[in-house]
């Protein structure tokens, strides 16, 4: 199964753990296992149209998923997957 | 809460006075205990944000899943971001609501010419609607 790490704030949604494993071949596979198994963080990561939010980025080791084949990306069970948000601002 | 100690805290407001009159930013890493959050690590990073960064500021990605690789090898988490508004007060602004991101404390660091002048802590909600101001404690002296 892959890896997926989990953000601190996250953690309190999937038994407070760090990292979460999950199976399937691609990344949308991987983390629809994760948020079956953990319900309640799939409103975090999901947007109500079911798409992910649009502060979510998801990398497959060190590549951001944007820039490979988005969320039909392949996955393996060495590969580790990272939540990461894009995050801007100005006053 | 959201409680920063002396020396993550003099680097935020190095950093936020180094990069005046542009905007900085940079992530804080520490412990959490349920609502009551320690930063004990302050880390500049990169603004780049296209143009003019007077007024505005981004994130790399890659360098926030570094910073969450470098909390988990020291055993922290990744607490917080924090920026500069320069010559403006510490608030939340729209561009700041819609760009944010839910899981995160965003300390903002008002820098009034050239100096630090006050800050806040704000949580914006899920639907990036919203923010809610936090309780900052920094030292004082």
């Amino acid at each position: 199964m892959a890896k997926v790490l989990i953000p601190t704030p996250l953690r309190q949604y999937v038994d407070k753990k760090d990292v979460v494993e999950a199976s399937g071949a691609s990344v949308a596979e991987v983390l629809t296992g994760v948020v079956t198994a953990h319900p309640s963080l799939k409103k975090q990561i999901y947007s109500d149209e079911g798409k992910l939010r649009s502060f979510v980025n998801v990398y497959v080791n060190d590549e951001d998923i944007r820039y490979l084949d988005k969320e039909k990306t392949a996955v393996t069970d060495a590969d580790t997957l990272s939540i990461v948000p894009s995050i801007a601002g100005g006053r | 809460m959201i409680d920063i100690s002396s020396t993550p805290w003099q680097t935020m407001v190095a950093h936020a006075e180094a990069t005046y009159p542009n905007e900085c930013c940079g992530v804080m890493l520490g412990s959490i205990d349920g609502d009551s959050k320690s930063v004990t690590i302050a880390t500049p990073l990169e603004n780049v944000s296209a143009g003019s960064q007077t007024a505005r500021y981004q994130l790399r990605p890659e360098d926030l899943l570094h910073a969450d690789r470098e909390a988990r090898r020291l055993k922290l988490d990744l607490i917080g971001i924090y920026h500069s508004h320069p010559d403006c007060d510490a608030y939340f602004s729209e561009t700041d609501l819609k760009n944010s991101c839910p899981w995160y404390s965003f300390v903002v660091l008002s820098v009034q010419n050239g100096k630090f002048h006050h800050a806040n802590s704000w949580l914006p909600n899920a639907e990036q609607t919203a923010s809610e101001k936090e309780e900052l404690i920094w030292p004082k002296s």
